[in-house]
């Protein structure tokens, strides 16, 4: 069965339609591109899997448990939400770090603030470390984000978003607001994540990126899923004609 | 005859600390009770509290003290203030905690408002409740935007407790001034009144230096 099931989702905000019966499912271990040209709600889409939008219709179920169901919205209080969330993990285009903490203490905060037993703190530091290192900044712990390239950033917030183990891991454009060089270091780091299996969706407009790294794609244009399947085969060989108009243009 | 002038000004000085501490203390939470209604999602509050913001931030505070010293005595044929400078301070605390709090929940609001939206959805992607959103993330944030407009407004408080001298709060201009008349067994002196300059050049010079520490203590971050 798959990890995540989403299904009918819709999203309006007043009269734009934003999302339109998006349905689609991921497994374990998979790499699920989102392309599409600005505006046509891929963004929007990742944001209601992490509950920062609220469909107004559909359906979302992380294995076997439902996690979002519009027919059913007075089970989902905040707190139930703030809970809900943590079965996924999103990286921002603009990284968002906490900038009056360290490196270290960004990727470590949100789990000591779960963590009531202050003895198993120095727990939660080690492994921000280890994740640290794992995105090659382990000389950078105690660096602030100001004092962090782009793309350290980036990386720090990817540390930061795996500190606390969702089961998939979300990314906005992580390389947009990046340039080449730097774009380079952080694709880098999600090719490596994918070939550890971590389940991911990813935002993005890096299509020879998203055919090598993802297993699967997804082509959304004005709030619809317009074309998805594997990704090498859908990005190279299109079967729709509005894919083919956005592809050829990279 | 300097010591004695000296003495009597410390005396009006003592005064003048005092509202100006009385001042901040209950203006700076007030401040922020105002900027969250002048937020509220409710409308009407909203509007009201933008309305008492308008009101007070555009009339002179000068004006504020004479009205609230004054005409509750004349419509109700006592001082509600109780008589004396004990009296004169109670009023001229309401009407400077008032007229501040309006001034700090401005720059509260522009404190919070600066603070990007995308702070809060990464905590909030992070799991963490929304007050710890407020007071791990956005608040020292917060803070950080709000010191150097706020040294400002601190600055020109300690001047503006001179403004209570319209009631006759006996702070350290009136101490000066009444040198000119008669004090303390002299009488025509000029020199005590501008020499209360010295007080408040001194005053805000101690406040600079503490304020503009509060600022580098928050540089490591941006």
């Amino acid at each position: 069965m798959a990890l995540l099931e989403v299904r009918n989702i819709e999203k309006h905000f007043g009269n734009t339609k934003v999302l339109e019966d998006i349905s689609f499912s991921l497994e374990e271990g998979k790499a699920l591109a989102i392309i599409g040209s600005s505006g046509s709600g891929k963004t929007t889409l990742l944001r209601c899997l992490n509950f920062l939008e609220t469909p107004d219709a559909g359906m979302i179920t992380v294995g076997g448990e439902t996690l979002f169901d519009s027919e059913n919205t007075a089970a989902f209080g905040e707190e139930a939400i703030r809970q809900k969330r943590l079965h996924f993990g999103l990286v921002f285009q603009s990284f968002h770090l906490f900038p009056q903490y360290t490196a270290l203490e960004n990727v470590s905060l949100a789990g000591k603030l779960r963590e009531k037993d202050k003895g198993r703190w120095p727990i939660l530091e080690k492994q921000g470390m280890e994740l640290l290192e794992r995105m090659g900044l382990a000389d950078r712990s105690g660096h602030y984000p100001h004092q962090l390239s782009g793309g350290q950033q980036q990386r720090v917030a990817i540390a930061r978003a795996l500190a606390l183990h969702p089961d998939i891991l979300c990314f906005d454009e992580p390389t947009s607001a990046l340039d080449p060089e730097l774009t380079g270091e952080v694709l880098k780091v999600i090719r490596s994540l994918a070939q550890q299996r971590t389940t991911m969706i990813i935002v993005t407009h890096e299509m020879a990126f998203a055919r090598d790294v993802a297993d699967e794609v997804i082509f959304m244009d004005g709030g619809l899923i317009v074309e998805q399947g594997n990704a090498r085969e859908v990005i190279e060989n299109p079967r729709q004609e509005r894919t083919r108009q956005f592809l050829a243009r990279y | 005859m300097f010591m004695t002038v000296v003495g009597a000004l410390n005396q009006g000085f003592i005064q003048t600390l005092k509202l100006f501490t009385v001042t901040l203390l209950g203006a700076i939470p007030l401040g922020l009770v105002i900027s969250f209604g002048s937020m509220s999602r409710f409308a009407p509050l909203r509007w009201l509290t933008r309305g008492v913001i308008w009101v007070i931030r555009g009339t002179p505070l000068m004006l504020q003290l004479i009205i609230l010293y004054y005409i509750p005595g004349r419509l109700l044929g006592y001082s509600p203030w109780g008589t004396g400078e004990s009296g004169r301070f109670l009023a001229s605390a309401i009407a400077f905690i008032v007229n501040y709090a309006c001034y700090f929940s401005e720059i509260y609001r522009g404190g919070i408002q600066g603070v990007p939206v995308g702070q809060q959805e990464a905590g909030l992607v992070l799991g963490m409740t929304r007050q710890e959103i407020f007071f791990k993330v956005t608040l020292l944030q917060m803070i950080k935007r709000v010191v150097p407009p706020m040294s400002n407004e601190i600055i020109t408080l300690v001047k503006d407790t001179s403004l209570a001298r319209i009631i006759s709060f006996q702070e350290v201009i009136w101490a000066g001034q009444a040198f000119m008349k008669s004090s303390h067994g002299y009488s025509g002196l000029l020199w005590p009144l501008f020499f209360t300059g010295v007080y408040y050049l001194v005053f805000n010079g101690v406040v600079t230096l503490l304020l503009g520490r509060l600022e580098r203590k928050l540089d490591y971050f941006r």
